[in-house]
């Protein structure tokens, strides 16, 4: 076991910002932690790294739930921060070095490790230049050096793609699996759903501090998943028996709209093939769209409420 | 030592800041006497106002490392919040020692009235420490850098004015007499007075005591706020 949070409350002042929370984090796994903003995503990274004491609960860290935040637990843990946490005056090697430094690296091996984590963010030609000089995603990049560098068995990302463009978003993607699959435990903080669908070996769910569900991505679509939608667009609406697909079994609604045929089925009803041969009986099929549910459909239904923005759906 | 070699890095990063850090103390030199008042050439005169903005703009590295999450990323490394500011101030305190040896030693060599040079080097070290002991008390109130410089400049006027170090202090009110013994300013024009007309040892020891009584008052206001 990475990390454990065990019946975890923490307030501010009055206010309820993280709610009896029981979180586990194995060894090697990618947890997505996916909520809307004021979740509680940033408080439970702080009270898990000993940033914030929590009001009640325990915080264990490699075993440890004694002493969980002594140094040589935490020599063993990185942070990559949601502000891109870099000293822009200084080159991208120094930025580095200094990350390095205050985790007690030293002489050859303080040179290699700095040199690798550059070259793992695809910095190792920039290695001279100043921060400030920099694209956003390339200091993002940095940033994910910085936290790197110690060689980290843990790794806690706080939306570590806010703002960049998707070149530098899919960089960063890729480098996060190549850690996992190079034995990094990532707890993966986001509100970007597309994100964890991508890399997450679990998703866990939080919403006004508590969690309100947790499995991986198929697991937790499936338990949702009541119906599926079929849109195909025809050539010739007119034409077409809609009579006919009503009748199929599970078949719940055929909707005409304009040159598009919506059809509203039971999930996993299998009826794709049935639906197209009875539309090119009448008329030809120029395009056909299967809508399936993702993890805002997941949220939506949990909470009545949309992901991104937290507001109602 | 890695966060005190990056904070003397980070301070001479660019030629604007080497240029305020060296180049002032070298003008100061330079700057010619009053007729009447001061008694020390003005560039020694207002050298603690200087020393004042000089610490804020250096523990402004501090407020930096917060406003950019720096300090959560130190904060969660097998380094303490002590030795994390302690390197900071050892730091900002090198640079001024620096700062008051060119000045003062400066002043010397080339020939300047500087009465007692090796106890004004002393004034100024131990006005240097509560000065800086001040900058980081100020900015543990505040979270942005640009915010706290503002009102700072403000204060360090006020507080130069009222402690003697701008006009003598016999020419304010009783009342601001009384207030100003309150202020670090106050016992650096204090000291100046006793560099120039000398005295007894125990009242520069008195001068330097209460500077350095400051310096643990505002380290402990300052130091109790989180690093993050």
């Amino acid at each position: 076991m990475i990390a454990s949070l065990n019946g975890i409350v923490k307030r501010y002042d009055s206010k309820l910002v993280l709610d009896y929370i029981d979180l586990d984090i194995n060894e090697g796994q990618i947890i997505g932690l996916l909520g809307p903003n004021g979740a509680g995503k940033s408080t439970l990274i702080r009270c898990l790294t000993g940033m914030e004491t929590v009001n009640q609960g325990n915080v264990t860290l490699f075993g440890d739930g004694k002493k969980p935040f002594q140094n040589k637990n935490k020599e063993k843990i990185g942070l990559v921060t949601q502000e891109i946490s870099i000293f822009p005056e200084l080159t991208a090697q120094e930025n580095a070095n200094f990350f390095a430094g205050i985790y007690g690296l030293k002489g050859e091996v303080r040179k290699r490790r700095v040199a690798e984590a550059l070259a793992f963010v695809g910095l190792a030609e920039h290695t001279k230049g100043r921060a400030q000089n920099f694209s956003g995603g390339m200091q993002r990049r940095l940033n994910i050096a910085c936290s790197l560098v110690h060689d980290p068995k843990f790794l806690i990302m706080d939306e570590p793609t806010v703002g960049i463009d998707p070149q530098s978003r899919n960089h960063i993607l890729q480098a996060v699996k190549k850690l996992q699959r190079n034995g990094t435990t990532i707890l993966y903080t986001t509100h970007y759903m597309e994100e964890v669908e991508t890399i997450a070996s679990e998703v866990v769910i939080l919403d006004k501090g508590q969690i309100i569900t947790r499995g991986t991505v198929q697991d937790l679509i499936r338990n949702i998943q009541h119906e599926e939608r079929i849109k195909v667009e025809v050539s010739h609406p007119e034409e077409v028996s809609l009579e006919s697909i009503q009748a199929l079994p599970d078949v719940k609604q055929v909707i005409k709209d304009g040159n598009q045929i919506l059809v509203v089925s039971s999930a996993n009803s299998g009826h794709l093939d049935r639906i197209l041969t009875i539309i090119k009986e009448d008329s030809g099929v120029v395009g056909i769209n299967v809508e399936k549910a993702n993890l805002e459909d997941v949220f939506l239904t949990l909470t009545g409420r949309t992901l991104r923005d937290g507001g109602s759906a | 030592m890695t966060v005190f070699h990056f904070v003397l890095k980070r301070s001479i990063a660019n030629k604007t800041s080497l240029l305020i850090l060296f180049l002032f103390p070298v003008v100061a030199i330079f700057l010619p006497s009053g007729e009447y008042w001061p008694h020390l050439p003005y560039g020694y005169q207002y050298f603690g106002i200087f020393i004042l903005f000089i610490s804020l703009k250096l523990s402004g590295l501090i407020l930096e490392d917060r406003m950019r999450g720096i300090a959560k990323k130190v904060s969660i490394a097998p380094i303490s919040h002590f030795s994390y500011l302690a390197q900071n101030l050892l730091a900002y305190f090198s640079i001024l020692i620096l700062q008051c040896l060119i000045l003062v030693y400066g002043g010397v060599l080339v020939g300047k009235e500087l009465y007692q040079p090796f106890w004004l080097f002393i004034l100024f070290i131990t006005f240097s420490m509560a000065s800086i002991a001040f900058a980081l008390m100020w900015i543990s109130f505040f979270r942005n850098k640009e915010i706290s410089m503002l009102i700072f400049m403000s204060i360090i006027s006020v507080i130069a004015l009222i402690g003697g170090v701008l006009i003598p202090i016999e020419l304010l009110p009783e009342i601001l007499q009384k207030i100003a013994i309150m202020l670090p300013t106050f016992w650096l024009a204090w000291g100046i007075d006793w560099v120039v007309f000398g005295g007894e040892l125990k009242e520069f020891l008195l001068v330097n005591g209460m500077l350095i009584l400051y310096m643990f008052l505002f380290l402990i206001t300052g130091s109790v706020k989180k690093l993050h």
